[in-house]
């Protein structure tokens, strides 16, 4: 169940809000078959960068190229990229008012999957829903945050996309589904060899599941890491610690 | 409490209030909607100063005192007022709560919300109405004076505070229990019926005591306060026993059937959104309550045309015919998206979702449209409209109203919040007003013209043409739509959001 080849090249990508330069990337490209980590504090950057490579944002400067074997494509200019990418980033992702059987269903028709195909998918996420999830007989907005979030990653890998896009995966799920949750994407990246991009504030996870990690702050990558640089999680964890350390300072002062 | 920290408090709650209705999403980001807001409440003022001056030439030729005329019906102004607060004021159980957890007594708490209910410019607006009216029929007067009119608004401003505390009594009732919804209605039902029925004595009673306040009758007054100081007790009580209730409340979930809908699947992605827009307004109070609304409006009104000679003539009549079929459209298209909004994330990152979902929405609204046309069958059949006209409304509504209204899905960016109970008005930009202005009276002109120079049969066709070309261009119409969409979908996207949990 191989999926084709995606890569994404981010070129001179800056988004402003107001005076707050919330992204600003010069070049950056993220390799086809990558688990990249994307790892910084509050308003680093993480969640705009995700929208702005979903065509979420529009960016005051540059764009976005996804490429596949055979096209190129600039988010903001077609959609055709859309058929081959997953997502999931908050609840404006999910139809609160369906249940997740029926969200399911709907999202697996828009994406011209049978039924059959759908039911089967679903057998390999039923550790991750923890029978919590389908059969329920309740809509998503009645759901806990957790389940939500569930729902919402469940949807975005049905349609087997050859780049997924997670924005703090981690967030409102259990310790067992956190780990669940790990396991799952380090499995689908092997079988399927997709591009996935995930950001969390929790280190030990996506240290575990990335083959690269991109530190951000303050809207530039200001290191970028490969799973076999020996100092790669010192680092990281210095970095942290370090600004734990500066706002003790400051405070001090 | 010492009364210096209690006024502090107080003064703090009150500028918290103020800064909550000021910085409303709805008006913060919306500068036109703010001065139309504005503009309504002064054009309501000039409303209630016009009908006050109104009332009192009316009935200054009357056998009794013009004051003493408008008096009796007292009653009807206090049943107005309190369903006009309906939906408008939250419960001070509800308001307390994010200031539960600071170190301020619940007591205190609940007095100053309690005293703020009282002490509220909404219960001196109805004041636009009795005092103009009262200058000319009690001040003007010699044995009144200007004593009198002072004494009578004073008197009516107690009234309405009364009622401001009854109608919390009965809101914060029905929070704790649905069935207290029906306590208004069966009370004022039975104090008209009684009154009506049973030699006046309401209707004599309140003139009688309203005359009171005017002659400082200190009996009057005395009245109204033990009861405004009762219902504040009682409220205070209530709502001190609420409040754990309040905070504590959690939404019983409903378990939901899933709903297959399997005769959609058919018409494969489209079919979807079908099921979406029906599970929309099956599943969230305010899509069902527009739904319900457009429903029973356009029933009365067809019944009306069908069976009196209300709107037998002129313009009435066209402007029923095309209201009859277009009202579901306006009322519900001029917030195009407004759904949507909650989920326009998911919908933008699946390729040309938002075609298909503006498709679908297309064919649901003619779907509905058989609704009025059912309906109009009854003054068809009593010989208000031919057939011809008919079938031009029903082929005009989709053909030449929808595309029109369809239009606001490239500006509406404001999410419809699907949970709250009470409609919002989601009313929010310029195109709004303008489109849905534009899509009721253009077509009443165009209807109208065409069937003064034609006649009935030939501008019912013309009619029909007209509609039968939009709707045969409409895949044409809505991805011209679609692309206007696409090139302000950033803004939107991005006002969606912000809006969402407004």
């Amino acid at each position: 169940m191989k999926t084709c080849q995606v890569s994404v090249q981010l070129e001179t990508l800056k988004k402003v809000f107001g005076e707050n330069v919330a992204l600003d990337i010069d070049t950056f490209t993220i390799n086809s078959g990558d688990v990249l980590g994307l790892v910084g504090n509050n308003g680093a950057g993480k969640t705009t960068l995700f929208r702005l490579i979903l065509d979420l944002l529009k960016p005051n400067t540059g764009h976005v190229t996804i490429k596949t074997e055979d096209a190129e494509y600039i988010t903001s200019n077609c959609e055709d990229w859309k058929t081959f990418t997953g997502a999931h980033i908050d609840s404006g992702f999910l139809i609160d008012y369906l249940t997740p059987d029926e969200y399911f269903s709907f999202i697996g028709k828009v994406n011209n999957i049978s039924k059959e195909e759908i039911d089967e998918q679903l057998k390999r996420y039923e550790d991750f829903m923890n029978g919590e999830v389908c059969g329920q007989n309740k809509l998503i907005r009645n759901l806990s945050a957790g389940n939500q979030q569930k729902v919402g990653i469940i949807a975005a890998l049905l349609n087997q996309p050859s780049l997924l896009i997670l924005d703090e995966p981690f967030n409102f799920l259990d310790p067992s589904s956190q780990l669940a949750m790990k396991y799952l994407l380090e499995d689908y990246n092997k079988q399927t060899g997709a591009t996935i991009l995930v950001s969390s504030h929790n280190l030990t996870h996506t240290l575990d599941i990335c083959t690269r990690v991109a530190l951000l702050e303050h809207g530039r990558i200001i290191k970028d890491y490969n799973k076999e640089d020996s100092d790669m999680i010192a680092e990281i964890e210095q970095y942290f610690e370090g600004n734990v350390h500066h706002e003790a300072i400051a405070k001090e002062a | 409490m010492d009364f210096k920290r209690f006024r502090l408090i107080y003064k703090l709650i009150t500028k918290n209030k103020k800064l909550s209705e000021k910085r409303h999403p709805m008006f913060e980001r919306n500068r036109f909607m703010k001065i139309f807001s504005y503009g309504m409440i002064a054009f309501m003022a000039c409303y209630l100063i016009f009908f006050g001056l109104m009332f009192a030439n009316l009935f200054a030729d009357g056998s009794k005192e013009a004051c003493d005329m408008l008096n009796q019906g007292i009653i009807i102004f206090l049943i107005l007022d309190f369903f006009i607060r309906f939906g408008m004021q939250e419960t001070p159980a509800q308001e307390v709560k994010p200031y539960k957890v600071m170190p301020i007594p619940i007591n205190t708490l609940m007095h100053i919300f309690l005293i703020k209910r009282g002490w509220n410019w909404y219960n001196v607006f109805f004041m636009f109405f009795f005092i103009p009216f009262g200058i000319i029929s009690i001040a003007t007067t010699p044995y009144f004076g200007v004593s009198g009119l002072i004494g009578y608004i004073l008197g009516v401003w107690l009234l309405f505070i009364l009622n401001a505390y009854w109608y919390l009594l009965w809101r914060t009732s029905v929070n704790h229990h649905f069935v207290y919804i029906l306590a208004p209605i069966i009370i004022y039902i039975a104090l008209i019926f009684f009154g009506m029925f049973t030699g006046d004595w309401l209707f004599d009673g309140s003139m009688k005591f309203m005359r009171g306040f005017i002659e400082w009758n200190p009996l009057c007054f005395l009245t109204v306060i033990a009861a405004i100081v009762i219902l504040y007790v009682v409220n205070l009580w209530l709502q001190k026993k609420l409040i754990y209730f309040e905070i504590a409340k959690v939404e019983k979930v409903k378990k939901v059937k899933s709903q297959e809908m399997s005769f959609l699947n058919r018409y494969g992605v489209i079919g979807e959104y079908l099921k979406l827009e029906i599970k929309s307004i099956v599943r969230n109070n305010v899509v069902r309550k527009i739904f319900i609304s457009g429903v029973i409006i356009t029933l009365i009104f067809c019944a009306v045309t069908a069976f009196t000679p209300a709107y037998d003539s002129g313009f009435m009549r066209v402007f029923i015919c095309i209201y009859c079929f277009a009202v579901y459209g306006i009322m519900t298209l001029t917030n195009v998206m407004g759904v949507e909004g909650n989920y326009i994330d998911g919908l933008m990152s699946r390729k040309e979702s938002v075609l298909s979902l503006l498709k679908a929405k297309y064919y649901f609204y003619c779907f509905m449209l058989l609704i009025p046309t059912l309906f109009m069958i009854a003054p068809v059949a009593t010989g208000k409209y031919t057939v011809y006209e008919l079938l031009g409304c029903l082929f005009f509504t989709p053909g030449c109203i929808f595309p029109f209204l369809f239009i606001l899905a490239i500006f509406n960016n404001t999410t419809m919040n699907l949970t709250q109970k009470i409609q919002q008005r989601t009313t929010n930009s310029k195109a709004q007003f303008f489109v849905s202005l534009g899509a009721m009276l253009i077509p009443m002109v165009v209807m109208y013209v065409l069937v003064m120079l034609m006649g009935s049969i030939w501008g019912g066709v013309v009619m029909m043409v007209l509609g039968l070309t939009g709707v045969a261009l409409h895949h044409v119409w809505l991805k011209a739509i679609y692309k206007q969409f696409m090139i302000r979908r950033y803004e939107n996207m991005s006002s969606f959001r912000a809006t969402r949990n407004a």
